[in-house]
């Protein structure tokens, strides 16, 4: 039986299957894993610390998980399309020091200075489009030099120095609420439900998933992936900036340093979230218990009050059982799989 | 590929090139963000010590090297343009791109080459920039370390920089006295890689020590960024909510997300009284302390750390030698509050006034 005639067998038992087939479905799904190992945290650091679930803890938790969406999508859009992006953390950083400079040295409108920064993070993500794109280079290779270019401009123009005069409407974003749930947690599920959507129905998102999945045969069938690419890219330059702007919100401040770390947590939270590597696949749930996850074991070692030396080994060791639920989820989904056509057969 | 493309490709690189080129030299000057508030700002304007220098030799072409931009290197840098318009005599200002110690060693090389001879730097690494000293020291090239010192043992003649370890201990002497000389403390410490990590922790534990009615309740480290320094003093924060007195940094970085998160939590309406100490003059902290969220920070004497490294490397260049056991200068430090914010800097001012003229005395010899 071919491998196509398995997945017919398997479609025509889910369409008659009840609650079974429904579980199948579930375990099928690639960051199924990722939302139990999620849920079996946070059950496990409620009960143990009392701290844990105050609602000042699932406040701060909650921003920091929705920095790292912000942080990671800026990876996964390029990841989607087979690319990488090694200079999101120095467009971050720019549009960080662009923000902060027009508010605070020339003290202009964070209306004026938020879109302007943004529009500097776009130009750089489409840069590195336009260049991949133009020459042909490997991502990795471009995206390396960007990130030299991008990060001298951000200690050019700053010098280290942070900007503090950040005006107090700016900070609303990334410090205020709706009913105990922060601004900045909504926006990110916003972003992460209209993404998921345009994803799976909308043809824009297939294309970018068609050019991850296979490039070649994406180009013999009619998809512009030059301009996919550039897109992606772009789009990549878009969510740089826009979690660097959350991120000043968040501060009240613009420091220049902003960013250095985003690189390893941006492919951290894309990857274990269900982004393929190679490309061709995303999913806006498994990036946000992705990000959740990374924030709930962060926390829960401080929490858990471990010795601060070793707190990169605990970090290690969870974050690798937690994804260890993968293993465990395509097991179960192979033999059920297999039952399913036996059963049929 | 189009011989067109090539074309456009090679003049949006040009157009890049050039915007950075224009944008770094455009760029605005060292001071123009935000003042920082108190000290350093109030640095900038203030004249050298008034204590005789030592007169210019024309074989002395010193230098001075960071490894990065920092607002830290920014106000050493007065130190050495004060010695500078004191003495007459040009040094060599350079800040490197990143802390690595690979591109400290091959501009400090490059620069070795070019003629300088005489080196106050700021290593990027404690152990490794030994082996670049151990190559420049034997062709009679002075280093001075400024800001920290080299793992001992070390070819540097001398580290003029701040002892971590007293610093951390009036820290946590001033956090503790502003508890009553009870209660619970965090204790926000920075990078471990860090030797000073490990002073300055010491330091905290020996004071604590003294407190029967003091408790360490938890140990925060490992920051590398400020999101991250946000992020852990947030969550250690939430974990101790009900029992905290206290929070104490000894580091940059978590000091400004001291100031950070302890703002928000007195904006949301956080009534616990929570006192807090942290280090260095970000505005962030300054702000802080101003509106009675923090109690404190150790301020560091980072004109002192240029003025006196290079007027060392003068004193050398014109034949002195160290004394024996005389490898630490210790460049001080003052406390600033909420009583002193306007006048802290003129107590650094006096240390540095103070230990010029005792240079010759006590760290040297013809």
């Amino acid at each position: 039986m071919t491998q196509r005639e398995v997945k017919l067998l398997a479609r025509q038992t889910n369409q008659r299957g009840g609650v079974g087939s429904a579980l199948r479905g579930i375990l099928r799904r690639s960051d199924t894993s990722v939302v139990i190992a999620t849920l079996i945290l946070f059950i496990l650091f409620s009960f143990s610390n009392s701290s844990f679930l105050t609602p000042f803890n699932l406040f701060n938790m909650s921003r920091t998980a929705s920095l790292y969406v912000m942080v990671a999508l800026g990876q996964a859009i390029v990841i989607v399309i087979g690319h990488m992006n090694l200079s999101l953390g120095a467009i971050g950083g720019l549009t960080v020091v662009v923000a902060g400079w027009c508010m605070d040295t020339m003290g202009w409108s964070p209306w004026v200075a938020a879109p302007l920064a943004l529009l500097i993070g776009t130009l750089c993500g489409m840069f590195n489009g336009f260049i991949i794109v133009k020459s042909r280079l490997n991502s990795f290779i471009v995206t390396l030099a960007s990130l030299f270019i991008f990060t001298g401009l951000v200690q050019g123009i700053s010098q280290g120095f942070p900007y503090s005069n950040i005006p107090k409407e700016f900070t609303m974003m990334g410090r205020n609420d709706l009913m105990g749930v922060p601004f900045l947690f909504i926006f990110v599920v916003i972003v992460l439900i209209v993404l998921g959507y345009v994803f799976k129905y909308r043809i824009v998102g297939r294309r970018l998933l068609a050019t991850g999945g296979n490039l070649e045969a994406a180009r013999l069938s009619g998809i512009r992936t030059d301009n996919i690419i550039l897109l992606a890219h772009t789009l990549s330059g878009v969510f740089a900036a826009t979690a660097g702007l959350l991120w000043v919100s968040r501060m009240g401040s613009a420091q220049p340093s902003t960013g250095t770390d985003w690189l390893i947590v941006s492919f951290a939270v894309a990857i274990i979230g269900g982004t393929a590597l190679n490309g061709g696949e995303f999913s806006a749930l498994g990036i946000l218990a992705s990000a959740i996850m990374l924030t709930l074991i962060k926390n829960g070692l401080i929490m858990l009050n471990v010795n601060v030396y070793f707190e990169q080994t605990f970090l290690g060791v969870i974050v690798l059982l937690a994804v260890s639920v993968e293993s465990i989820r395509m097991a179960l989904s192979n033999r059920s799989r297999r039952s399913q056509v036996k059963s049929t057969a | 590929m189009k011989q067109q493309q090539v074309k456009l490709i090679s003049l949006v690189m040009v157009a890049v090139f050039a915007i950075s080129l224009v944008l770094a030299a455009c760029a605005v000057p060292a001071t123009a963000p935000s003042a920082p508030a108190g000290g350093e700002a109030a640095s900038t304007d203030v004249a050298a010590p008034e204590a005789a220098a030592p007169a210019a030799d024309s074989n002395f072409k010193p230098v001075w090297y960071a490894p990065a931009p920092h607002p830290y290197f920014e106000e050493v840098r007065k130190g050495v343009e004060a010695f500078e318009a004191e003495t007459g005599i040009k040094v060599e200002k350079q800040i490197g791109p990143d802390w690595n110690q690979d591109s400290q060693n091959q501009r400090m090389e490059a620069l070795a080459a070019q003629g300088f001879n005489a080196f106050s730097v700021y290593p990027a690494d404690a152990v490794g920039t030994n082996g670049l000293y151990e190559q420049l020291t034997p062709n009679g090239i002075h280093i001075i370390n400024f800001g920290t010192s080299t793992a001992q043992p070390t070819t540097a003649s001398f580290a003029v920089a701040t002892d971590v370890k007293a610093a951390a201990m009036r820290a946590a002497e001033e956090l503790i006295a502003a508890m009553g000389g009870k209660g619970n403390i965090i204790n926000v410490l920075e990078v471990l890689e860090d030797p000073n990590t490990a002073l300055r922790k010491q330091g905290i534990d020996e004071v604590v020590a003294k407190y029967p009615d003091v408790t360490i309740i938890q140990e925060v480290a490992d920051i590398k960024s400020v999101e991250e320094a946000v992020q852990k003093v947030g969550d250690a924060l939430s974990a101790n909510i009900d029992k905290v007195d206290g929070i104490i940094a000894t580091g940059y970085t978590p000091s400004v997300a001291i100031a950070q998160v302890l703002s928000e939590y007195k904006e949301k309406g956080g009534d616990r009284t929570i006192h807090a100490v942290g280090i260095d003059t970000d505005e962030m902290v300054m702000q802080a302390i101003k509106d009675g969220v923090m109690d404190g920070t150790i301020v560091q004497n980072p004109y002192g750390h240029g003025y006196l490294s290079m007027l060392l490397l003068q004193y050398l260049s014109e034949g002195y030698t160290p004394k024996a056991d005389a490898y630490f200068v210790d460049a001080g430090f003052a406390f600033a509050t909420q009583e002193n914010l306007e006048t802290y800097n003129n107590d650094i001012l006096a240390v540095t006034e103070q230990i010029k003229s005792e240079l010759l005395d006590k760290y040297l010899e013809k």
